[in-house]
């Protein structure tokens, strides 16, 4: 799918497909683009296209009650000034999508993890009844989002600055240069972060004006900054035969709700108490492959999920699924050789935490 | 370290986390058995979703549970229940 932003993105932007999208990875080929960008996520604000994660919108009487059956948490009472970040689970309790959910008047709207919209518009209209409705927005709405330890700032120059200080999963209708928008404090970081439901046409506008307050930040510094504060990242985590146990995606799974799809996977995974673990990972020599194996000494105890370079740690920073006995940081093992240091998350403190909205 | 020293020294965390879980639950009265919070989510906003004034309630849970006072602490020090761990059990922190 072609980036709907790529016109206002600057000459030289690095793109590259993720799932069934073009996304920038980085907005400049300079040696330095990543560390710059993932600087201003961390250190200052940062501007995100993210219009590869797709905007479907269900409606209809039997929404909410749809919705609850497919979200593997509870948004019974998702009211149209909230939003959550919820699981969407198959039969067998694997991982189809990692959401966000914004409750609608009419019914929900739902944000796909990048790249993953047509996997989870098929699998929400194999699961769909009737009385529901389910539509694909993305060729009318797009999402920018805003993240950073001073994105808060860039709302008030942007929007309006009350906004900035809404509680965490916040939802207001509002209007940028006479346009409406869904503004939602959410975000994927750890850093103050907001996401902006903006229709097509006026996306460019939005992004162009947000890019005089803040730098845009493209897929790899996010997902690494993701990776740092251990926000699921499912296109690398949600490997085949996986569970959410083994994911450590639990919190994304609400197993008080009665009733919902994968449920009673996601339940006898918990209760067998077997399986591996995830746990983080730092090493000093090179990036470890997926799929590179785990060892304790001469026994294969798991293997490598993700790795990258972390920008903010100087180091490698991964995520490995081993042995449950042995997912525990502070244990030296090694993965393709090389020694490796289990870690505690988050692998970063934002700055956020420690700086208020002022 | 041999593979059962590790095995020890990963048990020796996991007793803590659970420990720190157990607490959790029982002092927010959360509906969740402990063990569905993992040793590595985040706790605040998103993840667990605790608040400022569960913040209050853990300083002194853990206080009373393992002697240690966290009141002037930074905020990363709940960043996770692991997190959480190497401040009430400081020998978890050296490597293994």
């Amino acid at each position: 799918m072609v980036n709907v932003l790529a016109a206002t993105h600057p000459e030289g932007t690095v793109y590259g497909e993720v799932g069934d999208v073009t996304v920038p990875l980085r907005f400049s080929a300079a040696p330095d683009a990543l560390s710059q960008e993932y600087a201003a996520l961390r250190e200052r604000a940062a501007v995100l296209d993210l219009s590869g994660h797709r905007l479907i919108e269900i409606t209809g009487p039997g929404a909410v009650e749809y919705a609850q059956r497919v979200l593997a948490r509870d948004v019974e009472y998702l009211t149209s000034d909230r939003c959550m970040m919820s699981l969407v689970l198959d039969d067998a309790g694997q991982v189809v999508d990692q959401v966000l959910a914004f409750g609608r008047e009419d019914g929900i709207l739902l944000a796909s993890s990048c790249g993953a919209g047509t996997r989870l518009l098929e699998h929400l209209r194999a699961q769909a009844d009737d009385g529901i409705e389910i539509a694909d927005r993305s060729p009318e709405l797009v999402l920018v989002g805003l993240e950073g330890p001073y994105a808060w700032g860039v709302v008030g120059r942007l929007i309006d600055g009350e906004l900035a200080s809404l509680p965490f999963e916040s939802v207001v209708e509002t209007t940028w240069d006479d346009v409406d928008i869904v503004f939602a404090r959410t975000g994927f970081t750890g850093e103050y972060g907001y996401q902006m439901i903006v229709p097509r046409e006026a996306a460019a506008g939005l992004w162009s004006l947000s890019l005089e307050h803040a730098r845009p930040a493209g897929q790899e510094a996010l997902e690494l900054a993701m990776l740092e504060v251990r926000q699921p990242m499912p296109r690398h985590e949600a490997t085949p035969g996986a569970t959410v146990i083994e994911i450590g995606a639990n919190w994304l799974v609400d197993v008080t709700k009665e009733a919902f799809v994968g449920r009673e996977a996601v339940l006898a995974a918990f209760e067998s108490g077997t399986g591996r673990r995830t746990i983080g990972f730092t090493c000093a020599d090179g990036v470890p492959a997926a799929g590179t194996r785990v060892m304790a000494g001469d026994q294969v105890i798991g293997e490598v999920v993700h790795a990258v370079h972390s920008v903010g740690l100087g180091t490698t920073l991964g995520l490995a699924r081993v042995d449950r006995d042995l997912a525990a940081a502070g244990l030296r093992l090694s993965a393709g050789g090389v020694g490796v240091t289990t870690l505690t998350s988050p692998y970063i403190v934002p700055k956020s935490w420690s700086i208020p909205i002022i | 370290m041999t593979i059962d020293e590790l095995r020890a020294k990963a048990a020796e965390r996991q007793q803590t986390c659970s420990q720190i879980k157990k607490m959790i639950v029982s002092r927010l009265d959360l509906e969740i058995e402990p063990d569905w919070i993992t040793d590595d989510q985040p706790l605040f906003g998103r993840g667990l979703e605790l608040d400022s004034l569960d913040v209050l309630e853990l300083y002194v849970a853990i206080e009373a549970e393992f002697g240690v006072a966290l009141y002037d602490s930074e905020m990363a020090v709940f960043g996770s229940v692991s997190r959480l761990a190497d401040e009430v059990n400081p020998a978890l922190r050296a490597q293994g």
